[in-house]
């Protein structure tokens, strides 16, 4: 490549018209959903922010010394405290009179697990700290590990698949009801597969003094086992199929969901990922795994009203639609 | 670097802060995405060769005038086309898989008009004083298309037609509802401003001979299309005064009357002028008109095959039989009923078409099913054939002139044919298409291009397509004057969209195969490895790929909603090659 193009291409990166929190050269894998996550969630936040971010794959990927891809401020201190880092911050801000918001990252074993504790600290001490659990269901830095968000019946490299277990024995922890019981003033689900959803949540958040908690769906091509170039269409089957309910709680209540245009059956989903390879077979195992999937979809979608009622005006920004120009907004 | 100071850093000081744009993760690709226009349906499906989602695109930015040069590049008569032609385009449109094709035909229309209205012209290089001549006998749409593009390529065309006024059937046979003569006027003024000369009342074989024009000019195009009447009759007979449905159309388009008010008419053709004249006959005060065709009725399910279907365009048999037209699908005249030179009845036999052994379509009468209908007038409209008079030494295919795709003669270098008259028409698009290849072809003789130009690429398919990201829209249609209306004047019967229809019908466009600058790689690129640029780059899109920062993942290709992005190999480095 000649040396023009390459400065070009530099100036004009430059000059993009949108503010980006990071930059390019990240070491995350091919098709990350949690770094197209974070690019989105700094994107909407915007430069008045300071990032704490907790161990794992983003702080890794992000960070790799000497090199940083943060264009914002940026701390990491632990795997189980970016809550409590944040919450520090915030308090040290706020005694000096800095407006600058915080937000907190992790992925979900640094929210649904060991950080928690703080998390549930912050919440209930009611810091201005915008929470963002980048949700890849498993502890991916250190080589996809289960967590209490991975989801039941898939396989981890600590719930294999096997003769005795069809993968993780357990539920997907039900964290957002907890963080409801919180009654904070703001808390929502999210997924990759819908950006203008993200902005516009983490617009809503921002937007908001006090604790505010945001979990975003974020496929992982390494750990779910999936080509890189599915990310998208993962994270949208699991919206569809009902498994990903895309949500809004103000004070603990619902108020809004993202409506499923067209059911499919939760097979739509677990057919493009080969931690849910064991369950695609004819063995009552794999079948009775499967109608248990589906069954916890339904009931997501019953819990939530998931489904377009006819005659529902859809919302262009949350179903991605597009025209010439961008988005439809 | 940013008056940063290393010293005050008590620990860790040999770490200079940087940034990840000092590691191109790009070294990690091994499939890398590039854009790849390729053909939208709607262009593949056009016989004049236009291309909609051009066009359209155009539009949707904006820039009606750049629409309609997008168009005239290839169509010196979208007025026309846009209102007469049968629109196969619309047929191969992807939006069809997914609620109703776009209303390409309408888009055309609107932009042709505003063309006339606003006296758009093309930009054209001047004629040098030398510029080769070429004759062009006919001017029809193919001989007016070969005429545009030889004059847009600096060669001098001059169009040579029997009739004292150009445009052929367009002048003399499409009844005046379904194409005011002023849109017709409008498109030639344009063509005559740019230079093309015409001269009429020059007959071939009469005024005009072969050899001189091939003398006298660089090259020489015949564009006569088909004039001649197959001859009829029922087993020998027909009546004393019988007359020839084009003919009788010519006569009413020419002085406005048809000698057939109050008669019981019987048409028999299944083709465009068979339906054209049924159609003149409700408007001329028939009391019945039977139109009596071997075929099938358009789409029928009794139809054998494809080409078992009438020929003429199903939205004018549609339009006939809402007119109040008899259609009498797979029958024939077996016998006409004469009393003294007069038509006193004609008897009708049903028919069974079928296919031999060989796989041609054959058709019997039923013995049997005969019935006689009352009738005044039987018109012929079973198809034209070339006039051969002046070219009866030219080599035939059927009754046409033989030629090449790009109409080339077999053994004439210099003489060219194009439109119906080859056998490739039909339609006046299919004839302006014609036109431009030939045009093609004298162009390539005269050695002012290197080469004819190839075969259209595949078309995106609907299944390329990413319609999640798209929304239902209805068709934008306007509706179609009420027939009673409609039969009593001569006015145009379908109106055309307003422009905040035309805003809402071209903003229905997937732009199958091109950028519809929809930000998605923007916004989706997990390694921010697409950059947008302020002006439309080579490819005309406005978005680069930064390979120093691509890692292949494929996620922009597999969430553009048009297929314009596509994996490719990474190439690989020449041996010792820097990266
Ligand atoms: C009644 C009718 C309705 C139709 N409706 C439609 C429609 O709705 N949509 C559509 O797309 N198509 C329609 N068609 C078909 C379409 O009109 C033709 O396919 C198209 O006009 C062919 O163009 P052309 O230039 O090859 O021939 P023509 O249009 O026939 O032009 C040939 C020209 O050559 C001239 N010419 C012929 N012989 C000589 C000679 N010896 N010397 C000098 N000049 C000569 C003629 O005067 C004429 O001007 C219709 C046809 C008919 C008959
Ligand atoms: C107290 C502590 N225990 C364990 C680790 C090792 N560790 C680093 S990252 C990580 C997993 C992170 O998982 P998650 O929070 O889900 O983020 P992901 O990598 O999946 O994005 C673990 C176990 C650590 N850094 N600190
Ligand atoms: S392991 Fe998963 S979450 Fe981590 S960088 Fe790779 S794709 Fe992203
Ligand atoms: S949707 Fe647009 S680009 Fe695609 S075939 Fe139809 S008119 Fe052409
Ligand atoms: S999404 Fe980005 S990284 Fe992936 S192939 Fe496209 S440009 Fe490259
Ligand atoms: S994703 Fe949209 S903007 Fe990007 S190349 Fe495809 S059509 Fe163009």
């Amino acid at each position: 490549m000649s040396k023009t193009t390459v400065l070009d291409l530099r100036e004009l990166r430059r000059r993009q018209p949108r503010f980006t929190g990071m930059d390019p050269g990240h070491r995350a894998c091919q098709g990350c959903g949690q770094s197209l996550a974070a690019h989105i969630v700094t994107e909407a936040a915007g430069p008045d922010v300071i990032v704490a971010n907790a161990t794992g794959c983003l702080e890794v990927f992000s960070t790799p010394w000497p090199q940083t891809a943060w264009r914002v401020p940026w701390i990491h201190s632990l795997f189980e405290n970016a809550a409590a880092l944040a919450a520090g911050i915030e308090t040290a801000l706020k005694q000096q009179g800095r407006p600058t918001k915080m937000l907190a990252f992790a992925g979900d074993g640094g929210t649904f697990d060991i950080g928690f504790q703080t998390l549930s600290g912050m919440i209930e001490r009611g810091h201005n700290v915008l929470y963002v659990c980048f949700d890849n269901e498993a502890y991916m830095n250190t080589g996809v590990q289960r967590s209490s968000s991975t989801p039941h019946a898939a396989a981890t490299t600590t719930s294999p698949a096997g003769r005795m277990r069809p993968g993780k024995r357990h539920l997907k922890k039900d964290l957002l009801a907890i963080i409801a019981a919180h009654h904070l003033p703001y808390a929502a689900t999210a997924t990759v597969a819908y950006p203008g959803d993200i902005k516009a949540k983490v617009r809503r958040a921002m937007a908001i003094e006090g604790p505010t908690f945001l979990m975003i769906h974020a496929p992982c091509p390494l750990g779910w086992v999936h080509a890189p170039e599915l990310t998208i269409k993962v994270a949208r089957a699991g919206v569809e199929t009902g498994l990903t309910p895309i949500v809004e709680l103000e004070r603990g209540k619902l108020v809004s969901v993202l409506p499923i245009r067209e059911k499919r059956p939760v097979t739509d989903y677990l057919r493009l990922q080969g931690r849910f390879r064991h369950l695609l077979g004819d063995d009552p195992v794999a079948v009775q795994e499967r109608e248990h999937l589906q069954a916890l979809a339904d009931h997501n979608i019953e819990t939530y009203g998931l489904l377009a009622r006819e005659g529902d005006v859809r919302d262009s920004v949350t179903a991605a639609l597009v025209r010439r120009g961008g988005a439809i907004r | 670097m940013n008056g940063y100071d290393p010293a005050s850093l008590a620990r860790a000081a040999a770490a200079l802060p940087g940034s990840s744009l000092d590691y191109e993760v790009g070294s990690w690709r091994e499939l890398r995405p590039v854009h790849d226009h390729r053909p939208a349906p709607c262009h593949i499906h056009c016989p004049a060769g236009e291309d909609a989602q051009a066009y359209i695109q155009k539009v949707q930015e904006g820039d009606l005038e750049g629409a309609w040069a997008t168009i005239a590049a290839f169509n010196p008569l979208p007025a026309v086309t846009g209102r007469i032609c049968p629109h196969p385009c619309e047929e191969g449109c992807n939006r069809g898989r997914f609620d109703e094709p776009l209303n390409i035909h309408a888009i055309e229309r609107f932009l042709g008009d505003m063309a006339n209205a606003r006296g758009w012209r093309l930009e054209m290089p001047p004629l040098a004083e030398e510029a080769p001549e070429v004759a062009i006998v006919g001017a029809g749409p193919a001989g007016l298309a070969a005429a545009w593009h030889l004059r847009r390529a600096g060669v001098k065309p001059v169009l040579f037609d029997r009739y004292p006024l150009a445009g052929g059937l367009l002048r003399t046979a499409i009844p005046l509802y379904r194409l005011p003569r002023q849109v017709l006027d409008g498109e030639l003024e344009r063509l005559f401003d740019a230079g093309i000369t015409f001269r009429g009342q020059m007959k071939l074989g009469r005024d005009l001979f072969l050899n001189e024009l091939e003398q006298e000019y660089a090259a020489v195009v015949l564009a006569v299309g088909l004039q001649k009447p197959r001859p009829w009759s029922v087993d020998g007979a027909a009546p004393g005064d019988l007359r020839y449905g084009l003919a009788l159309l010519e006569e009413w388009i020419d002085v406005g009357a048809a000698p057939l008010e109050g008669k019981i008419v019987v048409v028999h053709g299944g083709g465009n002028t068979a339906v054209d004249v049924a159609r003149m006959a409700i408007r001329a005060g028939a009391r019945e008109v039977h139109l009596v065709t071997t075929r099938a009725l358009p789409g029928a399910a009794d139809a054998i095959g494809p080409e078992d279907h009438m020929q003429a365009f199903p939205r004018e048999v549609q339009q006939a039989i809402e007119e109040g037209v008899v259609v009498h699908p797979h029958t024939t005249p077996a016998r006409l009923i004469i009393r003294g030179a007069r038509l006193k009845a004609v008897e009708l036999a049903a028919i069974r078409a079928f296919k031999d052994e060989r796989g041609r379509t054959k058709r019997v009468t039923f013995e049997g099913t005969e019935r006689v209908i009352e009738a005044d007038v039987v018109i012929p409209a079973t198809g034209e054939i070339v006039d051969h008079e002046g070219i009866e030494m030219l080599p035939r295919w059927r009754d046409y002139l033989a030629s090449d795709r790009f109409g080339r003669i077999e053994g004439r270098p210099g003489l060219f044919t194009a439109g119906d008259a080859s056998g490739r028409g039909g339609s006046v698009s299919a004839a302006v298409g014609d036109g431009r290849r030939a045009a093609m072809a004298v162009l390539l003789h005269l050695h002012r291009i290197a080469a004819l130009p190839e075969e259209d690429a595949e078309a995106v398919s609907v299944e390329a397509l990413q319609l999640y990201y798209f929304d239902h829209a209805p068709r934008q249609e306007p509706p179609l004057r009420p027939v009673a209306e409609r039969i009593r004047d001569e006015k145009e019967i379908e109106p055309g969209l307003d422009a905040a229809a035309l805003e809402r019908e071209v903003q229905r466009c997937f732009s199958c195969g091109n950028c519809l600058a929809c930000d998605n790689c923007w916004n989706l690129c997990p390694d921010f490895a697409v950059l947008k640029t302020e002006e439309p780059t080579e490819d005309g899109s406005c978005y680069v790929f930064d390979y120093d920062f691509c890692k292949g993942c494929g996620l922009c290709a597999a969430e553009c909603p048009t297929a314009f992005i596509r994996m490719v190999d990474e190439p690989t480095p020449a041996f010792g090659g820097a990266g």
